[in-house]
């Protein structure tokens, strides 16, 4: 019996040994069980942030498909304004200087766009990565987390039945062919535990590697929110500068407006002095042709006159005759009165008398004859002077004719001359409009360009924040992977354990006394494994939670993305309006040389950093479709991670039939021991077992 | 001899020319004047005057003076002498005046080389000097042949 005492007391030993094998057993697998259950909250994190990032990028992809058609429509915008550029007269230098200096500024403004665009991408497509390593960490950990429930309800089986091993054990005392046999199936029961946990060795090694994955993503997502606030910086700089390039745009073009209206108001006033002076050259013209008609009525009167001149004097020579002869008559009469003598005294009287009357006659006629000679002289001069005078009055009208003609001329001229400056006044005015919508535009964007300073900050921290997070489930999946390592230790142990046992059962069939003790520390170290068990999912639920955390800022890490991408999308609109702005003051300026050619050169410029940014745009379309593509890779490594995760499923379940195996043969080994023991009852050693 | 005489004034070349009104006939305007071939020069033609046929003397002529035209002034005197009717064409006849014998001065005689001896006398009347003309001499002297008119009733 003696012999048999002794047997039993290695048998109690060895499984002693056994047990404390099954205490660091349910240790390590509390441990896998903590590592495991975080792991999967943590990939559950992930995925949901994985798809939330999905839709974000959809959104991004609909919002860059919009920029692009804007785009279109501005080439097509600027074509019409570098056609309609020649018709702006203004203030050359400053206006054109202004110009330019927008025109550069909204090129620094959209090449800073498309560098924090470019940015947005990188931090876009690194978030997603995290998300998508999350989700399927958390939804890993999620599988184990059950496993490890499922593993602590089998440990509280296990102890159950172990109780109920001990109770029996006490008075089992079987044959050692039986016990050898158990401790044989044990061995090879304890065998395939320890494959199956090397298994979950190398799947949480697996696990370890996407983890790191994830980790490297955030990183670099960190570093492209810290880009992403410099350029930020950069671009309100910018914008800063086309507002105040702006501001002396405005002010030119109200210089220039001011100069068209005074050029209209002078055409206009030169346009009423030519009309005046052309209704007064009419006027006198009028007053000329009633000069020439009077002068004409006048000489025709005149000519009657000297008509009626010609008669009186042709009477005046009958009358000169009549006296002529009268005095011959007289000159006879005298003549016979001489020859007779004393008789003709009176006759010669009479006849004297008579004569003297002739010579009053004669005298008379030779008067009027003088007088009316006089008179047609002066006729003649009259006429004269009113021929010349109707030649001077015709010359005068030819000249006033040729000077109203003169004066249309310049009319016709001022009107031309007034559309012109009208037209002028009027591309100024709308020039002013597009000046200020310019300047409000800008002022859009150094608004919009402070925010993406601002929430470039936030994303830089909340990726900070992401990072600290995905470190710690490094560590922790660190944890688990060592975890699975110390755990194919201890099955190594166990095998040896198991097989000294196998070599020990030999002698066991004496020690069954013992194995009642044994038994009862078999159970307490179930009670351990089953404590060990409730403390592994209390660290998974811990995992659980930091996956959560992860997931958490890496929800709001996508958040943080999108804003900046919207804030984007904004800021190439606001850049588009500006465009669209300068391209409506260029169509109206007018016929400045300088002005034109500048205006000009800024409109090629302007045209081609549309098309710049139609390119990018595009890329951005690509890339978007490429991060998609990149998500559902990601989608794709979270299920594999998934996959993993139920292998390690499995690998527990398979665990857990080991341990049950165990259990049975543990049963068996007690049973035996237990008769064994009724003849000697065993020494009761305690050992504080590894919880 | 009477006091006084009545004599017809007539002009000749703006000079006053003077013939007693005893030998003049009448006086007429010239109306028409024939020419008559083989004439001396100073024979313009024939006239009528009165239903009888006179000699024309341009009296111009005769005395050496160029020929005028003739005007409304132009006058006809027709003298007789001896039985011989001329008409003396003057340049104009307009007056009647007395003139006193002892207004008249005998012609000077060296006058006789222009006038000849046309001159019976030189008259002083009121500040004019009236040449007296000698009518029997302007017919006789120049020896031309021209016909002879009818003599005048008495």
């Amino acid at each position: 019996m003696a012999t048999e005492s002794a047997d039993v007391g290695r048998l109690r030993e060895e499984t002693e040994g056994v047990t404390v094998a099954a205490d660091e057993l349910a240790r390590i697998a509390g441990q896998v069980l903590s590592g495991t259950k975080a792991q999967a909250e943590e990939l559950e994190g992930a995925t949901s942030t994985a798809n939330e990032s999905a839709a974000a990028l959809t959104e991004t992809a609909r919002q860059a498909a919009a920029v692009a058609g804007s785009m279109e429509e501005l080439a097509s915008s600027i074509n019409e304004m570098a056609a309609s550029i020649e018709q702006v007269n203004s203030n050359t230098v400053q206006f054109n200087v202004g110009l330019t200096e927008t025109a550069a500024a909204i090129e620094e403004t959209a090449a800073s766009i498309q560098a924090v665009t470019s940015k947005t991408q990188e931090m876009a497509t690194s978030a997603i990565e995290v998300r998508g390593a999350v989700v399927e960490v958390a939804a890993s950990i999620k599988g184990v987390s059950e496993d490890t429930t499922s593993l602590a309800t089998a440990v509280e089986e296990s102890a159950t039945a172990v109780e109920e091993m001990a109770r029996s054990i006490q008075g089992v005392a079987k044959n050692a062919d039986e016990l050898t046999t158990a401790a044989e199936n044990a061995a090879s029961a304890i065998n395939q535990m320890a494959s199956s946990t090397e298994q979950m060795a190398a799947t949480a090694e697996g696990l370890s590697t996407e983890v790191e994955g994830v980790a490297t993503g955030i990183e670099q997502v960190a570093r492209s929110a810290a880009v992403v606030a410099q350029s930020a910086d950069k671009i309100t700089d910018a914008a800063n500068g086309a507002a105040s390039s702006a501001t002396q745009l405005d002010r030119s073009i109200h210089a220039v407006a001011g100069l068209a209206k005074q050029a209209d108001e002078t055409t206009r006033r030169v346009a009423r002095d030519a009309e005046e002076g052309g209704a007064a050259v009419q006027k006198s013209i009028q007053g000329l042709g009633r000069v020439r008609d009077s002068m004409t009525q006048s000489a025709s009167l005149i000519k009657e006159m000297g008509k009626r001149a010609g008669e009186i004097g042709g009477i005046v020579s009958t009358i000169n005759m009549i006296a002529e002869r009268t005095n011959l008559l007289s000159l006879n009469a005298s003549i016979e009165a001489a020859r007779a003598g004393e008789a003709g005294r009176g006759f010669a009287v009479v006849a004297e008398e008579i004569r003297n009357l002739a010579n009053r006659a004669a005298q008379a006629t030779a008067d009027v004859a003088s007088i009316v000679r006089g008179l047609q002289e002066a006729v003649q001069e009259v006429v004269a002077a009113s021929n010349e005078g109707a030649k001077v009055a015709h010359e005068s009208s030819q000249l006033a004719e040729s000077g109203m003609a003169g004066l249309k001329k310049i009319l016709g001229g001022l009107q031309d001359t007034s559309q012109v400056v009208g037209q002028i006044a009027r591309a100024s005015d709308e020039q002013l409009r597009a000046g200020q919508h310019v300047v409000e535009a800008i002022g859009t964007t150094a608004a919009q360009s402070r925010q993406v300073a601002t929430a470039s900050a936030e994303q830089t921290k909340a990726a900070q924040g992401i990072a600290q997070s995905t470190g710690q489930m490094r560590k922790i999946a660190r944890q688990v992977a060592q975890a699975m390592g110390e755990q194919g230790r201890a099955a190594r142990d166990i095998i040896k354990s198991g097989q000294t046992t196998r070599t020990l059962a030999q002698h066991v069939r004496n020690a069954t006394g013992e194995q009642a003790a044994g038994a009862s520390q078999i159970t307490q170290a179930l009670t351990s494994m089953r404590r060990g068990a409730a403390n592994t999912a209390q660290a998974v639920a811990e995992q659980s939670k930091a996956a959560d955390g992860v997931a958490q800022e890496a929800d709001r890490m996508a958040r943080l993305i999108g804003d900046v991408a919207k804030a984007m999308n904004e800021q190439s609109v606001a850049s588009n309006q500006v465009a669209k702005a300068l391209g409506d003051m260029r169509r109206q300026s007018g016929q400045v040389s300088q002005a034109i050619a500048e205006q000009n050169r800024a409109t090629k410029d302007m045209t081609s950093a549309a098309d710049h940014i139609s390119k990018q745009m595009a890329l951005i379309t690509r890339a978007n479709r490429e991060h998609t593509i990149a998500a559902e890779s990601i989608l794709k490594s979270l299920s594999e991670i998934r996959g993993v995760t139920e292998r390690n499923n499995q690998s527990m379940q398979e665990s857990r039939r080991s341990i049950d195996g165990l259990r049975e043969r543990t049963e068996t080994l007690v049973a035996i021991a237990g008769r064994l023991g009724r003849v000697n009852p065993p020494p009761r050693p305690r050992r504080g077992g590894k919880q | 001899m009477a006091t006084s005489e009545p004599y017809i004034l007539f002009e000749l070349v703006g000079t006053p020319y003077a013939v007693p009104s005893s030998v003049v006939q009448r006086m007429e305007m010239i109306e028409h004047v024939t020419p008559v071939p083989n004439a001396p020069s100073y024979v313009d033609g024939l006239v009528f005057s009165r239903g009888r046929v006179v000699p024309a003397v341009n009296l111009r002529r005769r005395f050496g003076f160029s020929a005028a035209e003739y005007d409304a002034k132009t006058r006809l005197i027709v003298v007789t002498h001896e039985q011989r009717t001329v008409g003396l064409i003057v340049d104009s006849a307009r007056e009647f005046m007395t003139i006193p014998v002892d207004a008249i001065q005998p012609p000077p005689e060296g006058l006789a080389g222009t006038s000849g001896n046309y001159l019976s006398g030189i008259a002083r009347v009121a500040d004019r000097v009236i040449l007296i003309l000698d009518v029997a001499e302007v017919l006789n002297h120049g020896g031309g042949q021209f016909p002879t008119g009818e003599d005048p009733k008495a």
